[in-house]
C-alpha cells in the first residue's frame, strides 16, 4: 500500500530538520546534540554566518540531560555574575518561540523556594539582594503568605521540618524541554548546520598545538574548532585529551506521579526536603531529587529516592497521601566545586571550547550560554559575561558562592 | 536499581547504608611551600574516565569503619582494574 503523504503542518509526517550526510571536514564540530550544542550551532550559523558546522551526537537529539531535567527556569541564584546570565536566558524564552516559530511551552508560573530554618531565610535574602540589584523579580513571603500563593500547603507546626516562608520568584516557570531541542534543530537545520545523530566521539586528534579533528565511531572527522558541549559527559570527552577537571559526574532523578486536577500553580522546592516540583500541563507533579554522592555514568534509578520524594512531598503537601508514581528516570549533572559551570575557550590546544560543569543548571542556561559561546566561538574572544565562569577561578581560590544557595542543609543531605 | 558495596567486616550491604568519601588521591602533597594551584589541583581535580577507580567508604548505618573498594563509574558496580568482580 502506497503511504499516504500528507503536507508537513498538523501532522507533521516530516522531520523537522534536514538528514544530511556526514562530511569528512566541518569548520567547527559541537559535541553533544543537547540545548547546549543545539544553541551553539544555531546562534553560529544565524548570528555569525559559520554554517560549516556538525553536531555530534551518541544517540539522538535530546537524549541526555536536555531531556531528563525537570525543565524548571529561574533566575534567582546567589551571585550577581549567575543571575545576569540567567536572567538574559529568562528573557529569552519568549523570544526562541517566536524566532523558532516552534511552541517551547514557557509557563511563566513562577517559583517558590521554601526555608525551614533561619539559615535558609538569611541566605534567601542574600538572593534576594542579589535578584534586586540585578533588576530581577524575587521576595521574601512569610508563611501565611506561602499558604495563601499555595493553599494545599502545611504551613503548620506538624511536618518534620515545619515552613518558615519562602523565596518567591514570578519570572520563573518551566518548558518544555523536548520542544526546546526540537525548536533548536529545526532553527538550525535551515542554516547548513549538519545534526548527526548516532555518532559517538570516540577521541579527539591534536597537532600538539591545536584541534585538528575527531575520531568518531563512523570514522575520523577533520575540523577547525570543537566545542564539548556533552553536558554531563563532558569531563569523560576532556579525559580523551587528559585534560584534568574539577568535575563529578553524578547521577540525579527525576519522577512523576498519576495525573491530578490542577491544584499547584507554581514551582515549588525545598533545598531542607531536597525536592523540586511542579504540576506539568498534563496533571502529573514532575518532581527531583537530590542524587547519589558518587561519581557515576550511569542513569539507574532508585527505590530510595521514590521513598524519599514520597516522604517529602507528602509532608509538605498532604493531600499528595495515596496519589501514585508512574515513572522514574535519571540523568546526569556535572557538578564542580562551586556549583557555577566551566565555560573555557582554547582550552589547552588552540580551538578547544569547553561548555561544561553545569551540575544541574544546564537546562535553563542553554540558550542563552549558547548564544555567547557562539559569539565566543566565531570572535575568538571571550563574550563579557561568561568571563566569570572560567576555569582559572578554581586555581586561584576564588570560588562563586552558588554553594551558599540553601542546597547544603537538613536531614536528607 | 539498588546496588552493594562490601564492607570488610559487614559484608555486601545496601549503598544507602554507606557515605561516600571520594576517590583516593594518593598523599595528601607536602604542607611546606604548597601553592593554593598545587593543593586544588590534589583536592579537585581529576580526569573521570570510565573505567576502575579506589576510592573511599564509610560504613555509617553498619559497623562504622571507613574502608577504600575499587568502583566502576560506568557501571556503578564495584570492580576491580583487572576486571574481576569484586562484589558476590
Amino acid at each position: 500500500m502506497t503511504p499516504v503523504r500528507l503536507k508537513p503542518g498538523f501532522l507533521r509526517l516530516d522531520r523537522l530538520w534536514e538528514e544530511r550526510p556526514l562530511e569528512r571536514h566541518y569548520e567547527v564540530v559541537i559535541i553533544g546534540g543537547g540545548i547546549h550544542g543545539l544553541a551553539t550551532a544555531y546562534y553560529l550559523a544565524k548570528e555569525h554566518g559559520i554554517r560549516d558546522i556538525a553536531v555530534l551526537e551518541q544517540h539522538y537529539i535530546g537524549f541526555g540531560g536536555s531531556g531528563r531535567n525537570t525543565a524548571i527556569v529561574r533566575a534567582n541564584q546567589r551571585t550577581s555574575e549567575n543571575v545576569r546570565l540567567y536572567k538574559e536566558g529568562l528573557a529569552l524564552w519568549p523570544v526562541l518561540t517566536d524566532e523558532l516559530d516552534f511552541n517551547l511551552m514557557f509557563f511563566n508560573c513562577g517559583n517558590l523556594n521554601l526555608a525551614h530554618t533561619e539559615a535558609a531565610e538569611n541566605s534567601f535574602r542574600l538572593s534576594i539582594n542579589t535578584a534586586a540589584f540585578n533588576g530581577v523579580r524575587s521576595e521574601y513571603l512569610d508563611r501565611e503568605a506561602c499558604k495563601e500563593l499555595i493553599p494545599a500547603l502545611d504551613v503548620s507546626d506538624r511536618p518534620r521540618l515545619p515552613i518558615l516562608g519562602g523565596m518567591y520568584h514570578p519570572p520563573g516557570g518551566v518548558l518544555r524541554h523536548d520542544a526546546v531541542v526540537w525548536g533548536l534543530a529545526k532553527g538550525a537545520s535551515p542554516h547548513g548546520v549538519s545534526i548527526q545523530q548516532g555518532v559517538e566521539v570516540l577521541g579527539i586528534d591534536t597537532d600538539g598545538a591545536r584541534v585538528t579533528g575527531v575520531q568518531t565511531s563512523e570514522g575520523p572527522i577533520g575540523c577547525e574548532k570543537i566545542a564539548i558541549m556533552a553536558g554531563g559527559y563532558g569531563a569523560r570527552v576532556c579525559a580523551m585529551l587528559d585534560i584534568e577537571l574539577p568535575i563529578h559526574p553524578l547521577t540525579i532523578q527525576a519522577m512523576v506521579t498519576q495525573p491530578l486536577k490542577p491544584f499547584l500553580h507554581h514551582v515549588i522546592s525545598s533545598g531542607g526536603y531536597h525536592i523540586y516540583a511542579n504540576q506539568t500541563l498534563k496533571g502529573e507533579i514532575a518532581c527531583g531529587a537530590h542524587m547519589d554522592p558518587q561519581v557515576n555514568y550511569t542513569t539507574d534509578a532508585t527505590a530510595w529516592y521514590f521513598k524519599h520524594q514520597a516522604e517529602a512531598m507528602v509532608d509538605i503537601l498532604p493531600c499528595l497521601a495515596g496519589v501514585r508514581f508512574l515513572r522514574i528516570w535519571a540523568g546526569l549533572a556535572d557538578m564542580t566545586p562551586d556549583m557555577a559551570p566551566i565555560l573555557e575557550g582554547n582550552l589547552e590546544f588552540d580551538g578547544l571550547y569547553l561548555d561544561c560543569g553545569w551540575g544541574y543548571f544546564g537546562f535553563k542556561s542553554g540558550p542563552v550560554t549558547g548564544k555567547y559561546m557562539a559569539e565566543w566561538i566565531a570572535r575568538e574572544e571571550c563574550p563579557e559575561i561568561l568571563r566569570p565562569f572560567g576555569l582559572g577561578r578554581f586555581l586561584e581560590n576564588r570560588y562563586m558562592g552558588e554553594t551558599a544557595a540553601t542546597m547544603k542543609y537538613g536531614h536528607y543531605d | 536499581m539498588t546496588f552493594r558495596i562490601t564492607c570488610p567486616v559487614c559484608g555486601a550491604r545496601d549503598i544507602y547504608e554507606f557515605t561516600f568519601g571520594g576517590h583516593e588521591r594518593g598523599p595528601r602533597p607536602d604542607q611546606k611551600e604548597l601553592s593554593a594551584d598545587a593543593h586544588f589541583r590534589w583536592a579537585q581535580f581529576r580526569t573521570t574516565r570510565p573505567e576502575p577507580q579506589e576510592e573511599w567508604w564509610y560504613h555509617g548505618a553498619g559497623c562504622g569503619v571507613w574502608f577504600s573498594t575499587w568502583r566502576d563509574p560506568a557501571t556503578n558496580r564495584e570492580r576491580r582494574p583487572t576486571g574481576e568482580d569484586e562484589a558476590s
